[in-house]
């Protein structure tokens, strides 16, 4: 018995997944002292922002057992419209801020609406909105490339949302306040998963929809709100994402879903649905981005550096895969 | 060489004026939907290039300008002028189509711009189709080849990948559709398929980063008692004309340090390395140290992370990124590090960007960006069309390099660079 | 009976933390029909796993055909000849019925598979098996009975001398059962060794020639079936005695209030022109056989499926009921006669389940009162006598009766007044059954009202206070329970109404 229970610890991805953390940390700080470096810290916190937002956005419906492969190029789409408005129509940074998070929310709903009400696969309605928020973006911006307003701009404010430059030139600090934000998201999501109805249904649609649906839970209603909740955090994230990235380009963002996706099924969601967790979203993101950053630090090209990520996947997963067969044996 | 590049930066100073001028009108007339969010920014670009004008020798541009709205239509003006366009008119009213790399920086935008004016004073009309992004190879395979089916009068042309076109353009060959390349070359081209190339001469662009930034460092080299670094970020090690413009730029610092009495070597993407021509090689005992690095995908994200990679190492003194994308990057990875600057005495990196966008002339303004390299989008636009047109008059056309110019803080507002710096 | 096939001798197996087989014994004969009796977790699953190499076992012996043997894996037991029938069917709905049987060793002719042939076998063991099916139908195309016999079909196709039929019951119909038994004598008379693993007594009096009882992993005795009573066994299996005899007489009052009312429900082909009263306190059972359409009706009125018409007064109101959702709000609850796909959700704790449907009740402010959920899922724990260490255990670790009663935890917490019992001791051991029938007929005297739909005659006639009889689609009778005798039913129940 007491053997069982260190094993449970052992075999707790999250645990697993903290400790894969640390240990990419630690070995690109060994190998590379520019990596240990405070500023490279920030750079990679810097991206990790917006991975992290749609991350935690893509696990509710990743737990309903669904995916939602439009929050790449919709980020880009939202930013694109709020940034157009802002720097070519001259409105107020906030108005854009909210254009975007808002726009985010209604291509969710349109996502949540396909899949729970239409009862399309989610994997074929998110990659038909993943098309359209592309084309969008671009059609709102006009096509044009949009830079927000920098940091020191008028209407650059928002930049100190996720991170505080004091003084200037090379006497400038560079706080990382975004940790806090999101730590205060991380905690307040995670919160709603375990604490509230949406969660506690986002978990049993994912789980056993019928039986969710017999017990009478408005499912539809839960459904597309788990994909409402990926699309407003899309939104989010697509101020992070301004904020980090000088200017946002109009037809990119395919490929940035796969990041978050990724970082939360190492994290340890569920594949097939039914579980996951926000914090451990929050250490698969880490891992992620820890490769992404550290892996060029550490000399290794740019192909190379693709190869192990997906080799560091393959290999999170399988725990979890390993784990499951373990279990169904005893 | 001097005296020619002296010569066409003249003729491009005085046109550009004339450009701002009349291609605020002409956009905002012929594209009511982009002209309210174009206009603007027209209108801010002209004004200060007119107004600084009458200073220096735009006297005759100001002349000049008058008389080119007036004859503007008959297709005979001053950016014209010594060039084989001279007298250029078009036969019919043709119709060509344009398959540009994308719509995705607003350097496509001022190519577009370029050709909406060559456009009306042509009288002719084109069809500008583009991928999503630079990376979309397939995408624009497919959108030229269907605008080989459609039998355009020609065929305008920015490949994504030089080698991936030439099926297509063999295609057009049969069909008899001419087809003009503009901003990037297709070397390998089926013979005869492509009858002009409007392009920067990247190599020479590449070169004009490395000599400015050379002569911002080399006091620098010259007193370090240690190894010293020379970063360059490029976009990919595919595209002909970033693999040029690297290459110009590695190329010619490797002769300028060499010069100095320099070991040269070069480190980092393999591409690059292998093309790179006399360099030492060896690492341990280099002087100077030119590392390219190249994302593994052309988005800015990625191309961040490359720059924060060189950019904290130590002995880092100088990063070149070879294009808008890779400036940019590089520009956001300072945001953190707070190492780029224009006293390299003092310490400070020297960096170097490409092209323009909002980003990098902001930066260039405040003295984070020491200075960069802009081609001409909206001349290249511009003479793309017209060699269009004369190709579909059947008659004959050459290539047309365009040059790529130094600015920075103290003439980025002047008068010939000014217009072709893009926001 | 001839020679001894199978001898497995002082088996003992432990998991950690159970002992899940204790010195078990077990001997099956060439041309037996052995049962293997046992409530739920009595251990014979882990004992037939044991067998067929699927767990190792920590010690004993085992011999088949005169040698002591141990394999490792499934497919080293059946190319032995000992293969299982099991519960579950392991069918490719999108495969004919020869291509089902041959899956994974299907004949071939150079590189292609050699259908003809394939067929031809097919039809060559359902010959030996007096079965008429054909090979190339689809398999989803077939009955629950067909596809069993297919997969009797496929098992004999290994060369079987001892094959283990696990519940092959649990999904028949009576005269399914009855095909099967005609099978399984055939099998018989060929010299086959047969385990018969079943909770339904009567079954056992009827087709077995001895009985081995297991209890809590361990081996009580084999007797001669022949020899014994139902009672005998049912001992054996519970160590105690229980029995009840058939409800005499309703217990419900003539003048008891309607509750539910439905009139001419129309929903496909399953469900026609169906009406019925359900009175307060009343047990109504629905009586039929597979396919009669009971638990199509069940649902429609549940809203789970859409209708075409009809109308549904609860307590003499009129109501649209058009998902789930409007019914729970009505105060109707449905346990679903498939529990792990459509009542609970296996993965998560009792608690959860528990409160499914009435979270809104459970919430302070916007957050779910977790300390408010545990004591009300804990109070019905123990009104229910559900047997768990602890309400936040996760449900898939409980049997098959306990599950039921997290099931009717949910509906009780939900304060539902119509409960509909689809199926309510499907899969579930003779003693939980019990308890659950106490259960039902508490929540009746306390005033609740029950539909309970069964396939099983003496469930029916045990539990009801009155009998709704359906028969493809059609309501064909309504018996009261002072006047239902088994022949009756079952006359209606396979015979449309007249006119």
């Amino acid at each position: 018995m007491q053997k069982k229970k260190s094993l449970g610890i052992l075999a707790d991805q999250k645990f697993i997944v903290m400790i894969i953390v640390v240990v990419l940390y630690v070995v690109f700080s060994l190998i590379s002292k520019d990596f240990r470096k405070y500023s490279t810290m920030v750079m990679m916190l810097d991206s990790t922002y917006y991975i992290l937002l749609l991350a935690i956005g893509v696990t509710f419906p990743l737990i309903t057992g669904g995916v939602d492969l439009s929050i790449g190029t919709g980020m880009i789409c939202y930013g694109l419209t709020g940034g157009f408005l802002v720097v070519q129509k001259g409105f107020p940074t906030w108005v854009g801020l909210i254009v975007a998070v808002l726009f985010g929310l209604l291509i969710g709903i349109l996502n949540g609406v396909l899949v729970a009400v239409m009862d399309l696969p989610p994997f074929l309605a998110t990659l038909c909105t993943c098309m359209m928020t592309r084309g969008l973006g671009s059609i709102c911006a006009n096509s044009f490339a949009i830079p927000w307003p920098g940091a020191k701009a008028e209407g650059g404010w928002f930049h100190n949302i996720f991170k505080l430059t004091v003084g200037a030139g090379r006497q400038a600090m560079n706080y990382p306040v975004g940790v806090i934000v999101l730590a205060v998201i991380v905690i307040l999501m995670s919160f709603v998963l375990n604490h509230t109805r949406v969660g506690r249904y986002t978990i049993a649609i994912g789980s056993n929809k019928e039986a969710t649906r017999l017990s009478g839970v408005n499912v539809k209603a839960y459904h597309i709100t788990a994909y409402a909740l990926s699309g407003l955090f899309a939104g989010l994230a697509s101020l992070a994402y301004a904020a980090a990235i000088p200017t946002i380009q109009p037809g990119t963002g395919a490929g940035i879903e796969l990041d978050a996706i990724g970082g939360a099924i190492v994290g340890g969601v569920s594949p097939t649905g039914g579980a996951g967790s926000i914090i451990g979203t929050m250490l698969g993101v880490f891992v992620i981005q820890l490769l992404k950053t550290g892996l060029p630090y550490i000399g290794l090209e740019a192909n190379w550096q693709q190869i192990v990520t997906g080799l560091v996947l393959i290999g999170a997963v399988l725990i979890d895969v390993i784990k499951q067969r373990r279990a169904a044996f005893e | 060489m001097k005296k020619k590049l002296l010569a066409t930066l003249l003729t491009a100073a005085m046109t550009a004026t004339l450009l701002a001028g009349c291609g605020g009108s002409g956009s905002a007339a012929e594209a009511p939907a982009a002209a309210p969010a174009e206009a603007p920014a027209a209108a801010e670009e002209a004004a200060p290039a007119e107004e600084a004008a009458p200073a220096e020798e735009a006297a005759p541009a100001e002349e000049a300008a008058p008389a080119e709205e007036a004859t503007a239509n008959a297709g005979d003006n001053d950016k014209l002028t010594g060039t084989q366009f001279e007298g250029t008119t078009a036969k019919e009213a043709y119709n060509f189509a344009v398959d540009v790399k994308s719509f995705q920086s607003t350097y496509w935008q001022a190519a577009l711009k370029g050709m909406d004016m060559a456009a009306e004073e042509l009288g002719i009309t084109y069809d500008a189709h583009g991928p999503n992004s630079e990376s979309d190879i397939a995408d624009q395979v497919n959108m030229l080849n269907a605008d080989i089916t459609s039998k355009p009068a020609g065929i305008g042309l920015a490949a994504c990948d030089t080698t991936s076109v030439l099926d297509s353009l063999q295609d057009a060959k049969d069909a008899g559709i001419p087809v003009v390349c503009f901003d990037t070359g297709v070397a390998d081209a089926p013979a005869g398929s492509v009858v002009a190339t409007v392009a920067t001469d990247n190599t020479q662009a590449g070169e004009v980063a490395a000599e400015n930034m050379h002569e911002a460092l080399k006091d620098v080299i010259a007193k370090a008692d240690k190894q010293v670094r020379i970063g360059e970020i490029n976009q990919d090690a595919t595209a002909l004309n970033i693999q040029q413009r690297g290459l110009g730029f590695i190329n010619k610092m490797i002769g300028l340090l060499k010069a100095d009495g320099k070991k040269v070597a070069v480190v980092g993407n393999e591409f690059y390395v292998n093309a790179a021509e006399g360099a030492d090689g060896d690492e341990a005992s280099a002087d100077v140290v030119i590392e390219v690095a190249v994302p593994a995908q052309t988005t800015v994200e990625l191309c961040t992370t490359e720059a924060s990679t060189i950019l904290s190492k130590e002995d880092t003194i100088g990063v070149f990124g070879s294009n808008q994308t890779a400036a940019e990057g590089l520009l956001a990875a300072n945001s953190n590090l707070n190492l780029l600057g224009s006293d390299a005495a003092a310490g400070e990196v020297i960096g170097v960007g490409f092209d323009a966008g909002s980003v990098i002339k902001g930066a260039i303004k405040d003295g984070t960006m020491y200075g960069a390299v802009t081609q001409s989008p909206l001349m290249m636009g511009y003479y793309a069309l017209y060699a269009l047109t004369k190709a579909a008059n059947g008659e004959q056309v050459s290539d047309l390099p365009t040059n790529g110019y130094w600015y920075n803080k103290d003439n980025i507002d002047d008068p010939e660079i000014a217009p072709n710096l893009y926001d | 009976m001839g020679e001894v096939i199978l001898q497995m001798k002082d088996i003992d197996k432990s998991f950690p933390g159970v002992h899940a087989l204790d010195h078990v014994s077990l001997e099956v004969r060439r041309g037996e029909v052995h049962a293997l009796m046992g409530e739920n977790g009595a251990g014979k699953s882990t004992l037939m796993k044991v067998l067929t190499g699927i767990y190792k076992k920590d010690s004993g012996t085992i011999t088949y055909k005169g040698k002591d043997t141990e394999f490792h894996n499934t497919r080293e037991a059946q190319d032995n000849g000992v293969v299982i029938v099991h519960q579950e069917l392991n069918m490719v709905g999108d495969l004919t019925v020869a291509q089902n049987i041959f899956i994974g060793r299907e004949p071939r002719k150079g590189f292609r598979i050699d259908d003809k042939k394939m067929i031809e076998d097919s039809k060559v063991l359902f010959d030996r098996l007096h079965i008429d099916i054909d090979p190339t139908e689809k398999m989803s195309e077939l009955t629950v009975g067909k596809q069993q016999m297919c997969e009797i079909a496929k098992a004999i196709s290994h060369n079987a001398e001892l094959i283990i039929f696990d519940e092959p019951s649990a999904a028949l119909t009576e005269k399914e059962i009855e095909d099967l038994f005609v099978i399984i004598r055939d099998l018989r008379a060929q010299d086959l060794g047969i385990i018969y693993i079943s909770h339904r007594m009567d079954e056992i009096k009827v087709i077995t020639d001895r009985v081995t009882v297991m209890r809590d992993g361990g081996y009580v005795g084999t007797l001669v079936t022949a020899d014994c009573t139902k009672e005998d066994i049912i001992n054996m299996m519970v160590g105690r005695v229980i029995y009840e005899k058939p409800k005499e007489k309703s217990h419900v009052p003539d003048d008891a209030p309607v509750v539910l009312k439905v009139e001419h429900l129309n929903a496909g082909k399953m469900v026609q022109d169906v009406s019925f009263e359900l009175r307060k306190g009343e047990i109504l059972g629905f009586s039929g056989l597979m396919g009669a359409g009971r638990t199509e009706t069940a649902r429609a009125i549940f809203g789970a499926d859409a209708k075409q018409s009809g109308d549904i007064y609860v307590n003499g109101e009129k109501v649209e009921i058009n998902s789930p959702e409007d019914a729970v709000k009505r105060g109707i609850g449905y346990l679903s006669e498939d529990r792990r796909r459509f009542g609970i959700v296996v993965g998560k704790s009792i608690i959860e389940n528990s409160t499914m449907a009435t979270l809104e009740d459970y919430m302070s402010g916007l957050f779910i009162n977790k300390k408010k959920e545990k004591e009300i899922t804990e109070q019905y724990i123990k009104e229910l006598d559900t047997k768990t260490p602890s309400s936040d255990q996760l449900v898939v670790n409980l049997s098959g009766g306990n599950q039921q009663k997290v099931v009717i935890a949910k509906w009780l917490v939900r304060n539902s007044d119509i409960l509909i019992f689809d199926e309510p001791t499907r899969g579930i051991d003779v003693g939980a059954k019990n308890e659950i029938y106490k259960l039902m007929n508490k929540l009746a005297s306390e005033g609740k009202s029950i539909i309970m739909i069964s396939s099983e005659m003496t469930e029916i006639l045990r539990m009801s206070d009155r009998i709704v009889v359906m028969c493809e689609g059609k309501k064909t009778g309504e018996v009261k329970i002072e006047e239902a005798t088994q022949e009756l039913i079952m006359d209606k129940a396979t015979r449309q109404m007249e006119a």
